[in-house]
């Protein structure tokens, strides 16, 4: 028998009170303005579903990291909940900065021909003073580098010889890849073709829309999932091809966020987006003959979960293909939020607070004497650089840097 | 506490007596008081704990009864737009459907309209299309709908409103006070016998008009006076759901049968009834058993195919206070017409009146009924003011209140005005401690909990829920329930120990509504709560509690 | 993924017979649907405290016989009273081991105070919690308690109460800080786990020890509620130092901190010893061969499904859905095990709360061995352990740890000694 019955739209009624989201919710930890997981979720769905008027401009709060999600005893869907009344109830218009922030594709597009220029702006102390006040992006943050040129670009040049292998994959790189860090996307094409496989782009891709959701461009984020979604079955169901991904957050946005948030009906296709990582994992461990070699890592990793990963449940997969390497030594830091949520922590309103939810997490990666951090996720990677002396990398680009 | 104070300290007898606190007796309270007559209401429980409080909280339109009924129908519809004025923060302009299933006959819809229209009641026929629209969770397969100026109306504030002004104007009400005897003087009631629950201690007190206003218990009462008043009680069970499902009440277009009904009210909804006879023996122990419950989900679903996934929260039961008039088994075609009694005409007994039978609806008509009776008796002329002036709590627009309360967050502030009108202005909310939540289901705060301490008549946990609907959320009590104990101990005076028994008492009530319905996610919170409660907290009945549940 | 013994369900029993397993060398996987009940441990693990007739045990080890003759559907029953005996004394082994500190033990029951002032029997408790060994004496002479201002889930007056019908004196005190202020804005969220983080910060130690050394002035020992020393080990015991007299903690209204910082502290154990803890999945399916649980898939793992020699069931009673009731009958949704309960739903109940409720003692039902049975036939490789178990009350009798402790450990051995049987016989 299944547990997963849908339960249809009352899911709220699920919870029995017993308030455990709220003990592992980061938000609730250090700022005193939001309501909780539990009353924002399902206690303020029933009484929104009375009357409208109960919405609560802090639910903005949220960082939709799911933990609550994960710690739920009774499989509400809070973080869920919670997101939907923001888009159905939340009266509040988007700022200038929320929109700069939301729309990673089009900023990307516009710096990466000039990232040298861009890069140096926006590190410029005057630059971040008057993006501060200007654009209420808090001065203290360091800002994404842009890459000189896009992955989409480079790929051009090796898009034949890729074709030559006989089995192939789609990779959806998403917009961090594509105009901050085309070293990772190079890194997967490296393992995996090690590994035999050729790796093809979606003929067109647009951002999976997790920053336009969190900053309420609904709209404009279900034209792009939609935009996605037929590449993706265009892979999927007439190429066979499954389609890979390096981020955890542009993966669980396009399968678990994309169906219920933006109304897209991805069942057919949803098991076939998968982290690269775990799709590696699945060929090695059905085949031990198919492993890589690797040369002596000698390193002291520390792998920190990133909160999709941790809903995805997938953060195994990473670890045991870090554990690969020679010589290597992973730890597995306590799963906490590191803070950053995507584009909330760059508000300045928000970076007290940003900083305070990693607290504990920076703390174990400082005292813990790693050679380095690894983590699946863009932002987090942003986050832990900025806050500790530590660098972080992807495990798909550690792999990369040691195999034979 | 106010409510301990007994009516020993006037020696003089009062004017009016009135025997049963639910909205019969609240409603010729206030009146009687309005009309400037000493009064004297008497409470054997917590108001409104009789017929008054369970049933649907449907602000009828009168339509429900135009085919059958037409008189009914007609007092409904007057009174409806009455209460609509005069009580509007009990009320919700809901409006409702009547809606015909393709197992109906359609043909009865025709004769619903024309009946409506006969008793000035103003419904539409609308296409079953935009019935669908204005209403999304009601069936879908539906043929015919009729809209119907249907609303619902929250009895526990209702009746507390009547009381409150009643109050006002010079009455002293006394809950948990029960009339054990009537005193009588050759061919005249002079006074009645009462228990003083509170205090444990007997008493006569003496009134020149005694008004038995005790609904289905007023057989009894008309016993004590060697008087017989027969009574036929309908028991009527109902669900509640956990969220409201729908914002617009809705009906059957057929026959009054089982379970056509559906009723949003506050955060929920509720679906009703059944109607079955039972013994005047059992009607202070209603139950609801597995078949009613069977049958409400059965036919609910065909108003509401969502009630299917919609959690239910518990069951209760009701009893109608018909009075007899033939011998049909099922209760049905009995009269829902007022019965205003002069026992003096009728049966030679002065003193002494009864006013029974009506509905919900009606229970302004029947005080003035009745008030008029007694003014009568007693000379007094005034003329009754009931239906031009607004009830405490409804005179004052939501944003008037909003603004003498805005420091007040926001939800603990909507939800507020929403239960308590303009009286939400007395609430204390003038600290952070006092802002702070005991019930999180239903946004009650401390504040909110203090004042119904100390202004509302609440002895205990379970007539703090009827104020201010502490417990009655999705957890039924299981969070906030402690919670309130502490509280009580703080604002009642009253000791620890009688606190912790008013917590198992209130435990055990919330648990025989939510024994019908405990499968799933509503098995898993009793167990939960069991865990809480017995186990971490080591909570029991006391041994004195133990001994009367043996009984 | 493939394990030696995937455990499904991680809360006490679930983690217990991971750490066995991992303490030797076997590698293990919880799969666990959300957080476990342990969110509302009251401090102390029970064992046995009443009979199923209701007659009282006070000495657990020497009384076990009188349950095991009359009461044959018990875990402990199926235990046997060697078995029983020798289990609670591995237990208190393995919590030390571990590094959970408690006191008392099986041949005595203790008793704990409740946040209602009670006195309940128990086997184990936490050592800042407050006991007696004596349920008509307590301790002290003069108690002050403590509570924090604006605090709703704690009520000393309750215990307070309590405390002089025995003969104790009593003095309620507040306290306070001004950063309290901060979550008091927030009307819902004035909680114990909110205020555990303002409280055991050091900047609270002075105003502890300054507020603490004037209300302890008359008084043996301060009792508060549980929202101090979690994060901040040594607070409570420096302040206790300062002041000079003893501080003792009460469980509050959930969710528990004692809880929270339990299953995390067994949790960190499982992982430290290389144990793989998946939170927030559930299982949706299992391939059963040849008698045997082969595969086991789940939510988040779709289509690679965990392997292992053995599979535990530990997945609780209806709270965490290990049982589930509907209408007219309760079943186990994993594996469709076979489940004790009544036909009738109405004889589920009892009229009365606090009276014994049947659907309590409702479970899965199993061997001897503790292993499952499918259509009346036990499973080869498939154990069950804890909550999730048929045939005993855990409120009424106050076994409920108790059951998820020992048979969790009873499991791990039987496993232990299988594989041993095997490879002695490979060799």
């Amino acid at each position: 028998m299944n547990l997963l019955v849908n339960k249809s739209e009352n899911n709220f009624e699920q919870c029995i009170k017993c308030t455990i989201c709220t003990v592992y919710c980061p938000v609730s930890k250090v700022n005193p303005e939001y309501p909780g997981p539990k009353q924002s979720g399902p206690d303020g769905e029933r009484l929104r579903l009375k009357n409208p008027d109960f919405y609560d401009e802090s639910l903005k709060y949220c960082i939709n990291c799911k933990r609550c999600e994960v710690a739920c005893p009774s499989n509400v869907k809070i973080g869920d909940i919670i997101q939907m009344a923001r888009i159905k109830y939340s009266q509040k218009k988007p700022t200038l900065r929320d929109t700069i922030l939301a729309h990673t594709d089009f900023m990307g597009t516009l710096a990466t021909p000039f990232a040298p220029v861009v890069n140096a702006i926006t590190s410029a102390k005057p630059v971040k003073k008057i993006l501060d006040p200007l654009l209420q992006i808090d001065k203290r943050r360091n800002l994404p580098k842009y890459s000189f040129g896009t992955f989409r670009n480079w790929y051009k040049k090796i898009a034949e010889q890729q074709k030559t292998f006989a089995e192939q994959v789609s990779y959806f790189h998403g917009c961090y890849v594509n105009y901050n860090n085309p070293q990772l996307g190079k890194d997967l094409i490296k393992i995996m073709n090690s590994l035999n496989i050729g790796v093809q782009l979606l003929e067109k891709e647009r951002c999976c829309g997790i920053a336009l959701i969190s900053n309420g461009f609904i709209d404009k984020a279900a034209k792009n999932a939609k935009l996605d979604e037929q590449e993706i079955r265009k892979s999927v169901l007439e190429k066979k091809l499954p389609v890979l991904t390096t981020s955890s957050s542009c993966t669980f946005t396009i399968r678990d966020e994309h169906p219920h948030l933006l109304g897209i009906d991805n069942r057919e296709v949803r098991d076939e987006i998968e982290l690269a990582t775990r799709y590696i994992y699945r060929l090695l461990s059905t085949n031990q003959s198919n492993i890589p070699e690797f040369n002596n890592g000698k390193l002291k990793i520390a792998y920190h979960t990133p909160c999709h990963m941790e809903k995805l449940g997938w953060s195994y997969y990473s670890i045991e293909l870090l554990k690969l390497i020679p010589k290597v030594e992973v730890t597995v830091l306590d799963s906490n939020c590191c803070g950053i949520a995507g584009t909330f922590g760059f508000k300045k309103e928000n970076h007290e607070t940003s900083k305070k939810i990693g607290e504990s997490l920076f703390k174990q990666i400082e005292e813990g004497g790693f050679d380095l951090v690894s983590s699946d996720c863009e932002t987090c990677k942003w986050q832990i650089e900025m806050f500790t002396s530590k660098k972080c990398e992807h495990p798909l680009s550690i792999l990369a840097k040691v195999l034979a | 506490m106010k409510t301990t104070t007994t009516a020993s300290t006037h020696t003089e007898p009062w004017d009016v007596i009135i025997i049963g606190g639910g909205a019969t007796g609240a409603g010729t309270a206030r009146d009687c008081a309005r009309r400037g007559l000493k009064t004297l209401m008497l409470e054997r429980h917590d108001i409104a704990t009789g017929a008054t409080g369970r049933n649907h909280g449907l602000l009828h339109s009168g339509s429900r009864y135009a085919v059958t009924d037409r008189e009914s129908a007609e007092e409904c519809i007057k009174e409806n737009m009455i209460l609509k004025k005069i009580a509007r923060h009990c009320v919700e302009k809901t409006d409702g459907l009547f809606l015909t299933l393709p197992e109906d006959d359609l043909s009865y819809q025709s004769k619903f309209i024309e009946s409506c229209q006969a008793a000035g009641i103003n419904v539409q026929a609308i296409d079953p299309k935009e019935a669908l629209l204005r209403e999304p969770s009601a069936n879908p397969t539906i043929i015919g709908a009729v809209l119907v100026p249907d609303g619902t109306v929250d009895p526990f504030r209702l009746t507390l409103s009547n009381i409150l002004d009643a109050k006002e104007h010079g009455a002293e009400i006394l809950t948990y006070h029960e009339v054990l005897g009537l005193i009588k003087e050759q061919n005249r009631i002079i006074g009645v016998k009462i228990y003083d629950h509170v205090n444990k201690e007997e008493k006569d007190i003496y009134g020149n008009i005694i008004v038995n206003a005790s609904g289905i218990w007023g057989q009894k009462i008309a016993e004590y006076a060697d008087l017989k008043i027969k009574m036929f009680p309908a028991k009527g069970s109902l669900l509640i759901f956990g969220h409201r499902v729908n914002q617009m009440v809705l009906n059957r277009c057929r026959k009054p049968a089982d379970a056509d009904i559906l009723v949003p009210g506050d955060t929920i909804c509720l679906i009703g009834t059944t109607s079955t006879h039972v013994p005047f023996e059992e009607v202070d122990q209603m139950y609801v058993n597995p078949e009613e419950v069977d049958i409400l989900l059965r036919e609910g679903e065909k108003l509401s195919p969502s009630l299917v996934n919609t959690r239910i929260l518990r069951g209760y039961a009701g009893v109608r206070p018909l009075v007899a008039s033939d011998d049909d088994p099922s209760g049905r075609n009995v009269s829902r017409g007022i019965v205003l009694l002069d026992h003096e005409i009728r049966d030679g007994l002065e003193g002494f009146i009864t006013i029974t039978g009506g509905k919900l609806m009606t229970y302004r008509l029947m005080a003035e009924w009745a008030t008029d009776l007694i003014c009568k008796k007693l000379n007094n002329t005034t003329r009754c003011t009931t239906a031009e002036v607004n009830l405490p709590g409804s005179r004052l627009t939501k944003e008037e209140v909003n603004k003498k309360i805005i420091s007040v967050p926001s939800s603990i502030r909507e939800s507020a005005i929403y239960r308590m009108g303009d009286k939400a202005e007395n609430l204390s909310c003038n600290t952070d401690i006092e802002n702070s939540l005991v019930c999180e289901c239903e946004e009650v705060s401390a504040g909110e909990v203090e004042y119904a301490f100390k202004e509302l008549h609440v002895n205990n946990l379970i007539d703090l829920r009827r104020r201010t609907r502490v417990g009655m959320g999705t957890c039924q009590g299981e969070l906030c329930a402690c919670r309130a104990a502490g509280l009580m101990n703080q604002y009642s005076n009253l000791p620890a120990n009688k606190c912790k028994e008013s917590l198992s008492v209130f435990l055990n009530e919330r648990w025989k509504g939510i024994r019908p319905i405990a499968w799933g996610d509503t098995l898993r919170e009793s167990e939960f709560t069991s865990w809480i409660y017995e186990g971490v907290c080591g909570l029991n009945l006391s041994e004195e509690q133990l001994k009367n549940t043996k009984k | 993924m493939t394990f030696d013994t995937v455990i499904i369900g991680g809360g006490l029993s679930g983690l217990i017979s991971g750490i066995r397993l991992l303490q030797n060398k076997k590698k293990c996987a919880i799969i666990s649907s959300g957080q476990s009940a342990l969110h509302f441990f009251s401090g102390s693990f029970d064992l046995l405290n009443f009979l199923p007739n209701g007659e009282k045990v006070a000495y657990p080890q020497k009384e076990i016989n009188k349950l095991i003759k009359n009461f044959p559907e018990h875990p402990y029953t199926k235990l046997g009273e060697n078995e029983f005996n020798k289990l609670t004394e591995q237990a208190e082994q393995l919590l030390k081991q571990v590094g959970l500190h408690v006191q008392g033990s099986s041949e005595k029951n203790h008793f704990r105070i409740t946040p209602l002032g009670e006195l309940k029997p128990t086997w184990l408790t936490m050592p800042q919690f407050a006991i007696t060994h004596n349920d008509s004496l307590l301790p002290w002479k003069k108690v002050c308690l403590i509570n924090i201002k604006g605090f709703l889930d704690f009520h000393p007056e309750f215990v307070s109460e309590a405390f002089k019908a025995k003969g104790v004196k009593t003095e309620i005190q507040f306290f306070d800080l001004p950063e309290l202020d901060r979550i008091r804005k927030n009307p819902s969220e004035f909680r114990s786990t909110n205020l555990s983080i303002i409280l055991d910060k050091e900047s609270s130690r002075e105003k502890m020890i300054e507020d603490f050394s004037v209300f302890s002035k008359n008084s043996d020992a301060l009792i508060l509620p549980d929202c101090w020393g979690h994060k901040n080990s040594s607070l409570l015991s420096d302040v206790m130092k300062e002041i000079g007299k003893p501080i003792f903690l009460l469980p509050t209204f959930p969710p528990s901190l004692i809880g929270v910082y339990t299953q995390q502290f067994l949790k960190d154990c499982f992982t430290k010893l290389g144990g793989t803890y998946m939170l927030g999945d559930s299982v949706t399916e299992a391939n059963i061969k040849n008698n045997r649980v082969t595969e086991v898939f789940t939510k988040n793992h779709g289509n690679i499904p965990f392997k292992a020699d053995n599979v535990i069931l530990s997945s609780g009673s209806f709270f965490s859905q290990g049982i589930i009731a509907d209408m007219n009958k309760v079943y186990e949704p994993v594996f469709s095990l076979d489940t004790d309960f009544l036909e009738k739903r109405s004889d589920w109940y009892n009229r009365n709360l606090f009276e014994n409720q049947k659907y309590q003692q409702f479970g899965v039902k199993t061997d001897n061995n503790f292993r499952g049975l499918k259509n009346g036939k036990p499973i080869d490789n498939l154990f069950v352990t804890g909550a999730i178990l048929n045939g005993f009350n855990p409120i009424k009798e106050g076994c409920g740890a108790g059951v998820s402790i020992l048979t969790a450990l009873y499991v791990a051995n039987q496993i232990l000694i299988k594989e041993q049987t095997y490879e002695s016989a490979g060799q």
